[in-house]
Order: C-alpha cells, then sequence, then structure tokens
C-alpha cells in the first residue's frame, strides 16, 4: 500500500448501496426478534412477582401513601408540551381505589420503601389485593390478630378450605345442574306433544336438592371474614373464601418468587376466565382453539391430500390443469375474511338453517321418488362401471373410452341427484325444528368455524401434497409399476409413504394459519365467553353446534372490547405469547420436516 | 394386462391362434383389481368434485349478490269489484284482503278481495256532516278529513285479526271517527280544500286551505297535549295562524305538513313551491321556488322520511327537491337534486311507500316504480286499464288501481333491494340532507326513516390506502433485504434468515393489531418527529458505513468475512436510530409549533398537523397501520423476491464479475434486470396481502369510513380539497380509514340474513376476492414466464 509508484486503488463502486441492503435486512431481522422478545418479555413478566413498593406521595399539603408494583416509567407530555417522567404501578384493590393502576409524578414521590409482611391476594372479584392484615374473624367466633403466630396457618387453612368448597360448587351448578337444565329443556319441547308433567316433576325436585345444596356451600363461603388494612389506612373487610391464594411479595425469597410464577402460568392455563375474561386463566380458548384447530386439519387433510393425488397423478397434465394449479394456488392468496363470508353464508345459514328447519322449497313426492331412483341408479351404475368392464383387449379401446365418458357423465349425475333428493326431500323438515326460531345449527359453531377453515387452508394443504408427490422419484414409481403394483397399489404403498412428510408438513403450516385466524371466525361462531366445551361428558360429548372460545379472538376481545384495557393488558400479553408460541412451534415443526425431507431427497435423487 | 409371457407355461389345451391363459402365478385377484380401479375413479371424481366445490365459493358469493341487480317485480294478482264511485278514496289493508272505498258519505265500504258481500260500516260522524277533501294514512291506520263547515278530523280505520283454527285469519275492520276540530274562530262556513297534519310528539300542527268568499286562504292550526300520568292527556288548541298574508296574492293548490311538525309547503296555481317555517311561533316564507323552471306544477309530495318533495308536473316530469343547506349557506332550503326519466304523458297520481324511499308515479296508461336515492325507476308497468288513482298498502307490498270503471286492480310489489345498483355501489350518490353528490358508507342507523348510503368506494379507497402506507414501509426494506439474503450474505446464514421471515408471515394478525393499538400507536402518538428521525437514521447509517468502508484499506476490509455486513451495521443504526429519537422533541420544538387558542405556543406535532394542514390527526393513523401491516407484507414479498433473485444463473452474475464489475455492479446491471418480472409478482402478492388484511386494520385504525375526498380524484370530477395541500389532503397519514374487510368483519354479523346491507357486504366480499385473485394470477402468471426465461438462458 506504501509503494507510491501502484496506481491509487479506486474505490469499489456502489458499496454505499450495498450497505443499504444489508440495512434492510438488518431491520427486517431486528423488527422480528424485536417482536418476539417484546411479546415474550411482556408475556412472561405478566406471571412473575414483582416486589411492592410503598410510595410516599405529596399531593397538595397531604402526606399520602400508597403502596404498589412498578409497571413502567415513561414520558407524559405536559399542556405546554414539555415532558414529565411519570411511573405507572399496579396498586390492586379496584374495590377500594376504583381502578387498579395509578400514574405517580416522579416529582411528587418523597420515599419509596420495601417493607415486609405486605400480603398480595388473588380474589374471585375485583382482581388483587395489596395490604397487611389485621385480624381474621372465624366463623365459629373466633378471632386471630394479624400478628398472631398462629395466623398464617389459619390463613391457609381456610384457603384451601374454600378452594375445596369451590371446587364442589362448580361441580354442583356446572356438571349437575347443567345435565338436568338440558333434561328439563328436552322434556318442556317434549311437553308440545305428550305429558311429562311427572318426569318434569322429579327432574326439578333434584334441581332443587342440588341447588340448596350448592346455596348451602355458598353460605359457608362468607361465614370467615378477613380484616386487611391498605397503604392509605383504610380498614376493609373480605370474605376469604373468596380469596384464592395470596404471597408475601417482600418476604419470598427468588425460589420463592419463582413458585408464585409457575403457579401463576399453571392457573392462567388451566382455569376459567373470570371478570369479564380480564382475570383468571384462558383454558377454554385453549380447549376451544385446540378443538377447532383439530377438527379443521381432520377435515382438511383427507380433501386436500385427494384433491392433490388427482391434479398431480391423474389429470393429464395440460394447459387445463395448470390453469387449475394456478388457481388453486392463488386461493391460499385469497383473504381470510372471503372465506369467512362464505362460511356465513353457506355453512351457518344455508347447511346450518337446513339442518334445523328442514326443506324450504321442496319438490312434489313424485319427483321426488324419480330423482331418489335416479340417484341410485347412477350411483349403482357408476360403481359397477368403474370396478368392471375395463378390458384391456386393444381392439375394443374405442369402447372403453366410451364407456369412461359414460361412468363419468353417472357419477356427475348421481352428485346432482343425490344433493337434489337431500335438499329438496318433502319430508324433512329439521332435526330441531321443536326449538325454532332458537337456531341450533343455523348459527355459528365450531363445526362451521371449523369447515371454513378447512376451506381456507385446503390451498396450503394441496399445494404441500403437490410439492411432495412431484419430490417422489419417477424411477420409485415405475421399479413399482414394473414389479406389477396397480396405480392404487403404487401411490398407497410407495408414492404416498414417501410424500408423507411433505403432506404433514402442509398439514402442520395449515393448522398454523387457522389458529391465528380470526377474522372468519368472528362471524362464524367464535364468541367472548362460551357457558361451555365444545367437548364435554355429557351426551353425546361432541357439540359441534356450540360456539367457541378462541385465543385469537380472545386477544381481540380483551384489547378491545373490554371496559378496563389498561387492566385487561397483562391477560393480553399473556395470552399473545401463548398464541405465538404455538403458532411458531408448529411453524418450526413444519421446517424441520421440510428441511429433513429435502435432505433425504437430495440424498437418494436417481 | 399384456396376454402372454414369453417364460409362460406352455399351453395345455388350448386352440392354436389364441392367446396363451396367464399363468395363475401371474394373475392379479380381481378384488385387487376391482379396488384399484375403484380407488382410481374416487380419485378422479373426488379430485374434480374437491376443485369444483372451491371455485364454487365464487359461484355462491355470485348467487347471493345476484338479487341485489334484480329489478322489482309489479304483478297483478286480482280484480276486485269494488264499484267505488268517482272521486273516492280507496285503501288497502295490512294483507291487501279487505280493500275499502269512501266516497265522503257516512259510510266506509270494505269489499273482501276473495269475494262475498262488501261490509258497510257508519263512519260515526254526525248527520249533516259534508266531507270537501280527504286524505289517506295507510301508516296511521286513518284518513283525514275536511268539511264543508271548515272543520277537521280522522276516521280511524283499524283491522283485528281473528285465527280461528288453521285456516287464514279473518279480519274485521273497524271505523272510528273523531271528533272535529274548526280551523278558525269565526263561523263563517268555509270549505276545507286541502289539508294535511303532522304529530311531532309535543307539537302537533294542522294546516289547511279554505276556500271563503271565493279567495283561497292558507291557516294553520297547532294542537298541544297535555302531559298526564294516566296515560295521553287530552289534546287542545293552543293556537290558530292564517298565513294567506304570506302567499303574496297566489293562489294555493295543496299544502303539505312536514313530520317535525313546523314547516308547511304549499303549491301554487303559478307553479311555485312555497315553504313557510315557523320560528319562535312567527310563520315566515323561508324559500319560494319554481321546481319546473316556470312550468305548472301538477303535483308535489313529500317522500318518506319527509326531508325531500317529490314534484311532478303534467309533461310526466318527475324532480326531487331535497332539504339541506347550501355550501356557504346557514338555512336548511329545498334544491334539486334528483330528475328522473319523464314518463308518457301528465301524472295523475302518487304514493309513496312508507317503508323506504321508493315511490309510485303515474297516469292513466302506465306507472313507473322509483327508488328516490338512486334516482332510477325501478319498473315501469303498461296498465291494461285506465287508472284515475292508486292505494298502497303499509308494508308497501301492494298496489291497488282503481280504475273508471270502478274496479280495483290489487298489485302485488315485490322489491326486496330498492336500495341496491351500480350507481349506489360505485357512483356518486345525492343522499337527503347533504350539500352535494358523495360517495358515502352508513349502512345502518337508529331511525326508520334513515336512507341508507352503499358505496363501496370509500371502503376500496380505505383499503388502498392502508395498502399503500404498508407497501411504502414493507417494499424498501423486503426488496433490499432479498437482494442482500440473495447476493452478499453468506449462505449458512442464508438457511436461518429464511425461515426466520417465514415465521414472521406466520404471526397471526391479531397479534399484529393488538400490538400496533395497544402498543405502538400510545407509543408513537406524541413522538411523531423522533420516529421520522429513526426512519431517517437508516438510510443514513448505512450510507456513512458504506463510504466509510470504501475509503478504509483493503488489508482492514478483507479482515470481516465475506456477508457479514448486517451485524456490522446493526449497532451503528441502533446508536444512529436511539439518536434520533432523543433528538425528536429537539426537533419537535423547532419546528412543529402550534399556536393554541389562548395565544400560547405549544410544540406538539399532534397540534401543529391539523393547524398547518387543516387535516385531522388521530391516534391509531395511518402511521401505525402502515408500520405493523408491515409485519405482514415484509415477510410475503421478501420470500417471493429473493426466490427470483437467487434463481438467476450463477453463470451470468459470474461472467460479469469476470468482465471487472463490481458486486453491485452485477445486482445493478444483470440480476435486478432478469429477476425483475419475479420481484414484480413479489410486490403484487404483498398488495394483495395488504389489501385483505383484516385484523390489523379493525384494531389499529378508527375504522371510520372517512374518504377525504379521495374518491372525487380517482372517480372523475377533479374537484381540489380545501386545505392547503389539496393533493395530500386525501391521502393523509395521519388519521385513520376503514376497510373493505374490516368493514365485512364488523358489520357481517350485525347484518340481516338476505338483506340488502347483507348482501351488500357479499359483494364487497366479492371486490376483495377479485382483487387479489386477479392480482395473485397476474404474479403467478408473471412467475411462470421468468421461469420459462430461465429456461432459455
Amino acid at each position: 500500500m506504501s509503494d507510491a509508484s501502484s496506481p491509487k486503488p479506486t474505490r469499489t463502486p456502489g458499496e454505499v448501496k450495498v450497505w443499504l441492503t444489508a440495512a434492510g435486512l438488518t431491520v427486517g431481522l431486528l423488527m422480528i426478534s424485536g417482536l418476539l422478545l417484546l411479546i415474550a418479555f411482556n408475556g412472561l413478566s405478566v406471571f412473575w412477582p414483582d416486589r411492592v413498593s410503598l410510595f410516599s406521595l405529596k399531593e397538595g399539603d397531604k402526606q399520602v401513601q400508597i403502596a404498589g408494583s412498578l409497571v413502567k416509567t415513561q414520558q407524559r407530555r405536559k399542556a405546554d408540551g414539555s415532558f414529565t417522567t411519570e411511573l405507572q404501578i399496579f396498586t390492586g384493590n379496584k374495590d377500594a381505589y376504583n381502578l387498579a393502576f395509578r400514574y405517580l409524578d416522579v416529582s411528587s414521590i418523597q420515599e419509596e420503601t420495601q417493607p415486609k409482611g405486605l400480603y398480595v391476594a388473588e380474589r374471585m372479584e375485583y382482581g388483587d389485593a395489596l395490604f397487611t392484615p389485621v385480624s381474621l374473624q372465624l366463623g365459629d367466633g373466633r378471632k386471630i390478630a394479624g400478628n398472631d403466630p398462629a395466623f398464617m396457618a389459619e390463613f391457609d387453612r381456610l384457603i384451601e378450605a374454600g378452594n375445596d368448597r369451590r371446587a364442589e360448587i362448580l361441580q354442583i351448578e356446572k356438571k349437575e345442574i347443567g345435565d338436568i337444565s338440558a333434561r328439563i329443556k328436552q322434556l318442556e319441547i317434549r311437553a308440545r306433544t305428550q305429558d311429562v308433567k311427572a318426569e318434569l316433576a322429579t327432574e326439578q325436585a333434584h334441581y332443587q336438592t342440588l341447588a340448596t345444596a350448592a346455596q348451602k356451600l355458598r353460605t359457608a363461603q362468607t361465614a370467615d371474614k378477613l380484616t386487611y388494612r391498605l397503604a392509605t389506612g383504610e380498614e376493609r373487610t373480605q370474605n376469604v373464601g373468596d380469596i384464592l391464594h395470596y404471597y408475601l411479595p417482600n418476604d419470598i425469597s427468588f425460589i420463592g418468587q419463582f413458585g408464585v410464577f409457575l403457579h401463576s402460568i399453571w392457573e392462567f392455563l388451566m382455569a376459567e376466565p373470570r371478570e369479564a375474561n380480564t382475570e383468571g386463566g384462558i383454558f377454554p380458548a385453549i380447549f376451544g382453539t385446540f378443538v377447532m384447530t383439530v377438527l379443521m386439519a381432520v377435515m382438511v387433510t383427507p380433501f386436500g391430500i385427494i384433491a392433490a393425488i388427482y391434479l398431480r397423478e391423474y389429470a393429464r397434465q395440460g394447459i387445463m390443469v395448470q390453469i387449475v394449479r394456478i388457481c388453486v394456488n392463488n386461493l391460499a392468496g385469497v383473504p381470510s375474511i372471503v372465506f369467512g363470508v362464505f362460511g356465513l353464508g353457506f355453512f351457518v345459514y344455508g347447511v346450518g338453517g337446513f339442518i334445523d328447519g328442514g326443506v324450504q322449497h321442496p319438490i312434489p313426492p313424485v319427483w321426488w321418488f324419480a330423482a331418489a331412483l335416479g340417484a341410485l341408479g347412477c350411483v349403482s351404475g357408476g360403481v359397477y362401471l368403474s370396478t368392471h368392464n375395463r378390458t384391456a383387449i386393444p381392439t375394443q379401446q374405442k369402447r372403453q373410452k366410451f364407456l369412461h365418458k359414460v361412468e363419468g357423465t353417472l357419477w356427475i349425475l348421481s352428485v346432482f341427484l343425490v344433493v337434489l333428493t337431500i335438499a329438496r326431500c318433502p319430508w324433512f323438515h329439521g332435526f330441531f325444528s321443536d326449538s325454532l326460531p332458537t337456531p341450533t345449527f343455523g348459527t355459528g359453531g365450531i363445526l362451521w368455524a371449523s369447515l371454513t377453515l378447512a376451506l381456507m387452508t385446503l390451498p396450503v394443504v394441496i399445494v404441500a401434497t403437490e410439492e411432495a408427490l412431484v419430490a417422489v422419484p419417477r424411477g420409485v414409481r415405475e421399479a413399482a409399476l414394473a414389479c406389477g403394483a396397480s396405480k392404487w397399489q403404487t401411490i398407497q404403498r410407495i408414492v404416498l409413504p414417501s410424500a408423507l412428510p411433505g403432506v404433514m408438513t402442509g398439514v402442520i403450516l395449515a393448522m398454523a394459519r387457522g389458529a391465528g385466524e380470526v377474522a372468519p371466525l368472528m362471524i362464524t361462531g367464535v364468541v367472548k365467553l362460551a357457558p361451555s366445551l365444545p367437548l364435554d361428558l355429557s351426551w353425546p360429548f361432541i357439540h359441534a353446534e356450540r360456539k367457541f372460545m378462541h385465543l385469537g379472538f380472545h386477544i381481540y376481545d380483551l384489547g378491545f372490547q373490554s371496559p378496563d384495557s389498561e387492566g385487561a393488558k397483562p391477560m393480553v400479553f399473556a395470552t399473545t405469547l401463548l398464541l405465538i408460541l404455538l403458532v411458531v412451534a408448529l411453524n418450526l415443526a413444519a421446517i424441520q420436516i421440510r428441511t429433513r425431507l429435502r435432505k433425504r431427497y437430495m440424498a437418494s435423487a436417481f | 394386462m399384456p396376454p402372454s409371457f414369453p417364460d409362460a407355461p406352455p399351453p395345455t389345451n388350448s386352440a392354436p391362434g389364441e392367446p396363451r391363459p396367464v399363468p395363475e402365478r401371474f394373475i392379479v385377484s380381481r378384488g385387487t383389481l376391482r379396488w384399484d380401479r375403484f380407488m382410481n375413479s374416487a380419485i378422479v371424481f373426488g379430485g374434480i368434485g374437491i376443485i369444483v366445490a372451491v371455485f364454487g365459493i365464487f359461484a355462491f358469493i355470485l348467487l347471493e349478490i345476484a338479487p341485489l341487480f334484480q329489478g322489482a317485480r309489479v304483478e297483478e294478482k286480482i280484480q276486485i269489484p269494488l264499484s267505488a264511485p268517482k272521486g273516492s278514496l280507496v285503501g288497502l289493508d295490512e294483507w291487501s284482503e279487505l280493500p275499502f272505498y269512501f266516497d265522503g258519505g257516512h259510510e266506509v265500504v270494505f269489499q273482501p278481495a276473495k269475494g262475498g258481500p262488501a261490509q258497510r260500516l257508519p263512519t260515526g260522524l254526525p248527520m249533516g256532516t259534508q266531507i270537501t277533501a280527504q286524505r289517506h294514512d295507510p301508516l296511521k291506520g286513518r284518513m283525514m278529513i275536511g268539511t264543508s263547515d271548515g272543520r277537521v278530523g280522522f276516521i280511524g280505520i283499524s283491522y283485528q285479526s281473528q285465527y280461528q283454527g288453521k285456516g287464514a285469519p279473518i279480519i274485521q275492520p273497524s271505523v272510528k271517527a273523531d271528533p272535529l276540530l274548526p280551523l278558525r274562530e269565526d263561523p263563517t262556513p268555509a270549505p276545507v280544500v286541502d289539508m294535511d297534519y303532522a304529530d311531532a310528539g309535543d307539537k302537533k300542527l294542522f294546516a289547511a286551505i279554505q276556500e271563503i268568499d271565493g279567495q283561497r286562504r292558507l291557516s294553520t292550526m297547532s294542537l298541544r297535549q297535555k302531559k298526564s300520568l294516566m296515560g295521553k292527556g287530552k289534546t287542545e288548541i293552543e293556537r290558530r295562524d292564517d298565513l294567506t298574508a304570506l302567499l303574496s296574492g297566489v293562489s294555493p293548490k295543496r299544502v303539505l305538513v312536514a313530520g317535525t311538525a313546523d314547516s308547511l309547503l304549499v303549491t301554487t296555481d303559478a307553479g311555485e313551491v312555497l315553504y313557510f317555517y315557523r320560528q319562535s311561533s312567527e310563520w315566515q316564507l323561508r324559500q319560494k321556488f319554481q321546481p319546473f323552471d316556470g312550468g305548472p306544477v301538477s303535483g308535489a309530495d313529500f317522500l318518506f322520511g319527509q326531508v325531500s318533495l317529490v314534484c311532478y308536473d303534467p309533461t310526466g316530469k318527475v324532480r326531487i327537491f331535497s332539504l339541506f343547506v347550501p355550501e356557504g349557506g346557514s338555512m336548511r332550503l329545498f334544491g334539486l337534486t334528483k330528475e328522473f326519466q319523464p314518463i308518457q304523458g301528465p301524472i295523475t297520481y302518487y304514493r309513496a311507500s312508507q317503508r323506504n324511499k321508493s315511490f309510485l308515479v303515474g297516469n292513466a296508461n302506465e306507472c313507473a316504480l322509483c327508488y328516490a336515492t338512486t334516482a332510477s325507476v325501478r319498473r315501469s308497468v303498461k296498465l291494461p286499464f285506465e287508472a284515475v288513482s292508486v292505494a298502497m298498502d303499509a308494508k308497501a307490498e301492494h298496489l291497488g288501481f282503481l280504475d273508471t270503471k270502478g274496479a280495483l286492480h290489487l298489485y302485488e310489489v315485490s322489491d326486496p333491494h330498492p336500495e341496491a345498483g351500480l350507481r349506489a355501489f360505485f357512483g356518486q350518490v345525492w343522499y337527503e340532507g347533504f350539500a352535494k353528490p358523495k360517495y358515502e358508507w352508513q349502512s345502518t342507523s337508529g331511525t326508520d326513516d334513515f336512507e341508507p348510503k352503499l358505496s363501496l368506494v370509500p371502503l376500496i379507497i380505505g383499503s388502498l390506502k392502508g395498502t399503500l402506507y404498508a407497501m411504502l414501509f414493507a417494499v424498501p426494506i423486503a426488496l433490499l433485504a432479498a437482494i442482500y439474503t440473495s447476493q452478499f450474505l453468506a449462505p449458512q446464514m442464508k438457511r436461518i434468515v429464511k425461515p426466520a421471515m417465514e415465521i414472521m408471515a406466520s404471526l397471526p394478525s391479531v397479534v399484529l393489531g393488538f400490538l400496533a393499538a395497544l402498543w405502538l400507536a400510545p407509543l408513537i402518538e406524541n413522538k411523531v418527529p423522533s420516529i421520522l428521525l429513526v426512519i431517517l437514521s437508516i438510510p443514513i447509517s448505512a450510507s456513512i458505513l458504506g463510504t466509510l468502508w470504501g475509503r478504509l484499506p483493503i488489508l482492514y476490509r478483507n479482515r470481516l468475512p465475506k456477508g457479514t455486513e448486517y451485524l456490522l451495521i446493526a449497532p451503528v443504526m441502533l446508536l444512529l436510530a436511539f439518536l434520533g429519537w432523543q433528538l425528536g422533541p429537539v426537533i419537535e420544538r423547532a419546528f412543529f409549533v402550534a399556536t393554541m387558542a389562548d395565544g400560547s405556543q405549544v410544540a406538539d406535532f399532534r397540534l401543529w398537523w391539523p393547524q398547518f394542514t387543516g387535516m385531522p390527526y388521530d391516534q391509531r393513523n395511518c402511521m401505525v397501520v402502515g408500520f405493523m401491516m408491515g409485519f405482514a407484507v415484509i415477510p410475503v414479498v421478501f420470500t417471493i423476491a429473493e426466490d427470483a433473485l437467487s434463481n438467476v444463473p450463477p453463470a451470468l452474475t459470474s461472467a460479469s464479475e469476470a468482465l471487472g464489475a463490481s458486486r453491485w455492479q452485477v445486482v445493478r446491471t444483470v440480476v435486478l434486470p432478469i429477476a425483475s418480472a419475479g420481484i414484480f409478482s413479489a410486490l403484487m402478492i404483498g398488495f394483495g396481502r395488504a389489501v385483505g388484511e383484516t385484523m390489523i386494520v379493525v384494531m389499529a385504525t378508527g375504522n371510520t369510513p372517512v374518504m377525504d375526498e379521495a374518491g372525487r380524484l380517482i372517480f372523475g370530477d377533479l374537484g381540489l380539497g380545501n386545505g392547503n395541500f389539496p393533493l395530500a389532503d386525501h391521502w393523509n397519514l395521519f388519521n385513520g380509514m376503514r376497510t373493505l374487510s374490516a368493514n365485512i368483519a364488523v358489520e357481517l354479523p350485525e347484518a340481516a340474513q338476505g338483506s340488502t346491507h347483507y348482501r351488500t357486504l357479499f359483494l364487497g366480499a366479492l371486490v376483495l376476492f377479485a382483487m387479489t385473485f386477479v392480482l395473485n394470477t397476474l404474479a403467478e402468471v408473471l412467475r411462470q414466464k421468468l421461469r420459462d426465461k430461465f429456461k432459455i438462458v
């Protein structure tokens, strides 16, 4: 470089632009990692028990104390445009303060301490309470002071007993009384036509005993009372039966914090939602998402595979199939809401209305018989032709082609006639016409939602399966055929097994897309709070007509329809984290399978 | 199956010439063959069936939309021998089974449509009452009458339906006259020529034209109902006014009282319409206009809702005048908003629907069912008889034409979607109360007489607007990243980057929407200058580093492994972005200072923006949407563009490198031109994804169907906006919008099945479907072409 005689090296042209492209990639990577980190951090910190601080504030001339855990520090713009720093703290005690969060101006804080002996208790109503206990008034008249050494043990025992009683009440009210009301509803429908007074009376008596038992338990829940003091000095009384659990945030060690953390996560995953979904768990939403996604996968897989096998193995590869392939491909890019619109119009109002209320425009019986006979004839003709009459004698090729066409026509006709006989049957008045105008299937439900999503994800499965089928080497097929296997045998035993990982990739990708989709569900059957799960222990176990809860919709609903959006935010972040984990895990699985698949074919290429 | 095999054992008992039988060990079992054939057929027809079913979506949506574009149906049902005398009033009941006529006598005559004797019910008016004017109000079920001695009142006509067993209900009419009220205090006999009445709750108003001594006089009478705890109180006359003086000599023909009971419309012999308004109990003439430019007016009547006046003339012209505040004006006045195709011959009768903005006009030989909002004739019918007048039932489902012989021809009307039409969906419509034609979406409202505004244009514009900002943000990043990944990035990193981007593509949009609305929007709400600086810092950091790097001695440069520039740039970019973020408030104080109403200066972009540009600033604005939709669009564009760039044959790039091109020169002159079709298709697919995005938009925008005049720019009429930046006004970055997809998601659950609203939302879905499908197909075709091109290379 120091050699003066050598020509001065000119700068490489366009290097700035190369760096600009590098900047583009960096921004993209930062965006995705930032987003995932943001969600992971916010989602996990919801469960972490923060230390609680006691703030001494100066409000005017008064000295005020308030306890709370720090949520975030932020800049607030004042009326004159300048910024001031303020803390957002979680104060809990929504019943006493009206809001669970408070903003403190940093300049007004005089002292901040973390005293020991503060309790945080999760309650059935009004969220968490932050307090120091004063006394415990037991149902049997005893009174234990907060500083009594026996206090903790007694408090633990009472909460334990309360939790047991609550589980019992839930069992009675949800399961047993739920069953009885279902039976009573059935009886009431039957009562229109027959006399069922005696049965009705028995059920009602049974209902009464159960209701009394539940009421008794409920009274027991309110027997023991806790008196506690807030940081502001106010004293309040609380039924111990309404406290779910408690911890001492400033006394427990890191391990203890971790224990509370795990407990909160467990509760979040397994509990029912409370307080308009802003407290408690999201078990029904997880379960609903799971059932919906599995139902969708069960429906989409066979159809997707059949369509793909047809397109790749059976259809003549010409311009027509190419067009169909492009169209199927593009269906994957059609907005999900369009599928939702179709689902509502066709499945919910069309098919659902048909199941509920029966045929709206029946055809005359004579015509119906003719159509039914025709359908029967066409189907049997189709089956016969498709299994017989395929001689391989070369002189009969013309005849064979003709028969092939006849067979196709018969199948098309039979589809048309079968649909006609079912949809216009004059004797079908619906399975649920008794309960009309309250719709059973004629309103959104898990079946329709998963069918809609199945339709939406069908192109994904078709495309992935086709790709997998193409990747199966020609040589393998030809070897199978040469060994005397029939076409179907080749597909069934050779092609499909080796394409299976590819098919699975497609199905997993479809499930990931289906699990994260909300827009079509909003109009085909998802609700903010479903009274019962779509799958439970009462007959017939699978309730395909029920509405359900969904993680994605839960996020939408909590974030936007909730009256206390600040209070709902932690819950939304936690739900978001779960949904993202689910979707990312499914995607990673699909990517993993695909990579392996590629490697295998690279090795086994003929 | 080949008939013979060379190694087959010799035939035992076969004739020569015949094919030798296949040995048993080669024969496939019949079951296998049958199963094979069956599966083959099943897959073929199953596959075709599934594909057809998938495309059935399109067909189904079309079927749902089709009724929107069907016209009205008007068919004659039966003819009823009503034998009503000339000039009598005819009315229909709710079921059109018991039409009646009233000829001003003492009886109302009901004639069952299915035949049978007529029922004559007395009105109950005192004997000697001579009726000189009458009107029928089917919605309220009463007739308004005026008498020769200057009194007005009502005859109520009500029906009770009784269900007896299984058959059709039996309908029993009843007639009851209310006491008549004198219009004037002085007892001079003044026959009522025409009258009208309106009840606006606490205000009630009668207006009438009377003939006194050969001169027509206009007078009003306001009533007041006493409030009482026990049901309705007694109605008493509050005051009477004589408005004849305000007519300035012209003779009134017909009077109409608006539903608000505070204004009157009077048509005169001189072809004028006078609009009177009562302000603090003082009547004044507010407007005088000539509907047919001085020509005669044969009649004028309100439309449902009583905001628009339908005027018709003897030559068959029909014009609608609506109340609105004209631009620059301060009062609501009537102005011409619509003109209809004239019908042949003079218009002799008019009926307005009591359910929507349809009306019927016609003459002896022809009638036309019109819909006011879209100014369209829904159906024009030639009548095989000479019609004198027409009655319409309250549900606007039946028409009863009275012919010259006194027979009633009952017609059935079916027009489920009068509001629909291409003009309503895609054109500018002059809605009631608007100062000019507009594109507007407002599908529902609380009131019955609401006029649905179903223009899809603002929604399409909203979709395009959101998409535009998303693309503005996403495309540079995605394309730059794709170029870097495909051309410069180390291969082992590429194996991580691509799946990472794919995971980004699969992030549920509800998550992005939630973050946009609850995290990003409040975060950047008052940090707009900071955000702008951060965005600027990206290219600045790249150019600083690039320039410096270019000047670095090659010895140092070579120490950095190839394809790791993106790591080196990250800390620089982060640092600059942080600086930009911190500098934002400084910039704001320097440049974005708004002047408050009290004269104080506040450095706040949110206040400055509306002041400077005259456009609103929303917290949930296009910037937020664009940024978050970027998350959805970037991976799509990236993946496809990266594929296209990677597929450029290495022979070409190697050749140009061998000729001494720098790495950027190779990209610019060889790679980019060859991959351009693929990149273009990537952009189109990204566009399709953004157009259809639902949840992000639902959550992150205000969901207001604003159009900011944008439609006018695109769809003709190049009017300029009012702000300082007429063009930018239409694409304001800092306000919200409502897109097609969000609109469907929000409104479809509430739309009644089969209603116009429901079907219009289906139309919106079809527009969305068509937009994305066409774009994707184009992109796919381009990509295929590209692939063919490479095969040649």
